[in-house]
């Protein structure tokens, strides 16, 4: 396949950049990407944007195959790509959500304040880790029957607070209200219920954590009062999603539709891009599966979240300790949505992998109070550095599908950056600058060193400077457990 | 045989070089398993799980990936790690194979899924079998 240079790409604004249809023949959309240039050179650099021109060729893909600033490499579909495709009959395609679906983050807001605290961070870290199950494989503290978990894939966050693992307000305050309706139990596999008996309340491995932050800095007091966010306050990030489940439910539909692509005449430049019309039985039942693994995962953010509390709530007492939700998003998920393409209003399936739904003021989905603001967009930086809180604007539905990045977005492999990082130095480093970190291995700590990713600031930067999303105020990070 | 670590930005990827097709599938599940727990299928612990395993699928990449795919499903809902492979019968499109492994209480890496990106069984100039495989991690 040809090589995406900087050649081929045309400057649109500063931080929007084409890769024209005449680039490659199979390219349905151009490619979009969204960067300043200084962000575009270092995307060069891996074979995302070839990845790009690839999602531009799946079939009933509309206005442009996108990708914003964090963006990385992937298997198919690059690590934040956004793609809509049309509904009913244009394709959907697992490998643009991912194998973890509905990964996706979660942040709690305290009543605390840094300045009252900072005594109590290293025992509030290692009571985070021992409330918290994390690591490899490693299961939680609940077992479900099979005829429970189907209870759990229908109603997501909300079998949890049936279950007392949270309150009733806290559904308000999550994307779909922790629960999209088009689940089905009975299309996910017996293997990937099995992989999910024992996962809910657990994070796992790889770039999943629970970080305790502060705010350091408000950018906007307004919206940030509507978030309920202010200087100094302590807060809870939760970054995790499906688990095994999810892994299995995408393992098992790209597999039926690497078969089923034939009897409907589609052709693909990478087979991770495996898809099927909307509509098709296949698509029907991947779709209806892979609501049941997003369930999953907000299920497992609010199992964890009823974790935080009760860690809080022991070095705290219970008052102090409370934890709300300030909000919580996917960003590994497809949805279907009305966006205008050409002037039109239209029904589309939007792709997010790595990407944030960022949609403005208005939206009715929203809770009563963001409903004049805007929906909260999180973007966790990497271990060490900053996270950032933005909200979305109504930019966003013009340019991106009403989506928005999800990270800073790795630029170095595995491999490479423990070549190069000694975990216990940096642990003591960190922890010198006053950041505790719990985890269950040395080599989790190096493989997810803050210089395995791109400069968090400069990604904020672009989709600020897009007006994608405003910036509405900067986490840092206190205590950090990982698996 | 030859299992090379490949860099990807976000995953680990395994380059195999194997002098039949058989070892190719064999050394896959090798290299898997130790990237699962390293250096497990070197050492001298007790090998009592034994599991029949049955693949269809539309070619050889396809057939070793849904073949090392399906053993980490099993290796995870079983809490297993398995690293002898006992293949009773190949062709392009079918594999039975019982493989042999043990318990474990805990990984040193969470594979997520063996992708078909970069996959593709093929001899290669020195008549020997290779491919990539990308994990995703």
């Amino acid at each position: 396949m040809r090589k995406v240079h900087k050649e081929h790409i045309v400057k649109l604004q500063d931080y929007l950049w084409e890769i024209p249809v005449s680039f490659r023949d199979d390219m349905r959309v151009p490619g979009h990407i969204l960067a300043i240039e200084e962000i575009l050179d270092n995307i060069l650099d891996d074979r995302s944007l070839n990845q790009l021109v690839n999602v531009a060729s799946l079939p009933g893909i509309k206005k442009a195959s996108m990708v914003m600033p964090d963006v990385h490499e992937g298997y198919g579909f690059p690590i934040g790509g956004v793609a809509a495709t049309l509904y009913p009959d244009g394709v959907i395609s697992p490998g643009g959500i991912g194998y973890d679906i509905n990964c996706g983050v979660r942040l709690l807001t305290s009543r605390l304040n840094l300045k009252d605290t900072n005594e109590f961070i290293e025992s509030l870290s290692k009571e985070m880790y021992a409330q918290i199950p994390s690591g490899m494989g490693k299961g939680g503290f609940i077992k479900l029957t099979y005829k429970e978990i189907d209870k759990v894939l229908s109603n997501g966050a909300k079998w949890a607070i049936n279950k007392r693992y949270g309150i009733e307000n806290d559904l308000e305050f999550i994307e779909s209200n922790g629960q999209l309706e088009g689940a089905d139990p009975t299309k996910v596999s017996e293997m990937a219920k099995k992989r999910g008996l024992d996962q809910l309340g657990t994070i796992g491995s790889g770039n999943h954590f629970v970080e305790v932050d502060y705010v350091d800095e408000i950018y906007d007091a307004s919206i940030a009062n509507a978030y309920g966010l202010h200087t100094g306050q302590l807060v809870v990030l939760i970054h995790t999603g499906s688990r095994g489940l999810g892994h299995q439910v995408a393992t098992d539909y790209i597999r039926l539709m690497m078969g089923a692509m034939e009897k409907y005449n589609i052709k693909i430049p990478d087979r991770e891009l495996a898809c099927v019309p909307f509509n098709s039985i296949e698509g029907q039942q991947y779709f209806s599966a892979m609501c049941a693994a997003a369930n999953y995962a907000w299920c497992n953010r609010q199992v964890i979240s009823w974790e935080a509390r009760k860690a809080f709530q022991k070095i705290f007492g219970h008052e102090n300790g409370s934890l709300d939700i300030m909000y919580d998003v996917a960003h590994n998920i497809a949805k279907k949505e009305t966006h205008m393409v050409d002037d039109n209003e239209c029904e589309v399936i939007v792709h997010r992998k790595g990407a944030t739904r960022a949609f403005g003021p208005g939206f009715e989905e929203l809770p009563s109070k963001y409903i004049n603001v805007g929906q909260p967009v999180i973007i966790p930086g990497s271990m060490g550095t900053c996270s950032y809180v933005l909200s979305g604007t109504a930019r966003s539905h013009e340019l991106t599908f009403g989506s928005c990045c999800h990270g800073a977005g790795r630029r170095m492999s595995r491999t490479a950056v423990k070549k190069l990082v000694n975990a216990p130095v940096l642990k003591e480093k960190l922890r010198e600058k006053g950041i505790f970190v719990e985890a269950g291995s040395f080599k989790g700590i190096a493989e997810e060193a803050p210089m395995a990713y791109k400069d968090v600031n400069l990604v904020v930067e672009t989709v600020c400077i897009s007006g994608i999303a405003r910036k509405i105020a900067k986490l840092k990070p206190l205590a950090v457990v990982k698996g | 045989m030859k299992i090379q670590n490949v860099r990807h930005t976000a995953d680990l990827g395994l380059k195999l070089e194997s002098r039949t097709l058989k070892k190719l599938f064999c050394d896959g599940v090798l290299g898997m398993s130790n990237i699962l727990k390293g250096g497990i299928c070197q050492e001298n612990v007790r090998f009592d799980k034994k599991i029949r395993i049955e693949i269809r699928s539309l070619d050889y990449t396809c057939l070793l990936i849904d073949f090392l795919s399906e053993i980490l499903s099993v290796s995870f809902s079983d809490k297993s790690v398995f690293c002898k492979v006992d293949i009773l019968h190949l062709n392009e499109k079918h594999i039975i194979a019982d493989i042999i492994g043990t318990s474990i209480d805990r990984y040193d890496e969470e594979i997520k899924a063996v992708t078909y990106h970069e996959a593709h069984v093929r001899k290669n100039s020195k008549n020997n079998w290779e491919t990539n495989i990308i994990f995703d991690i």
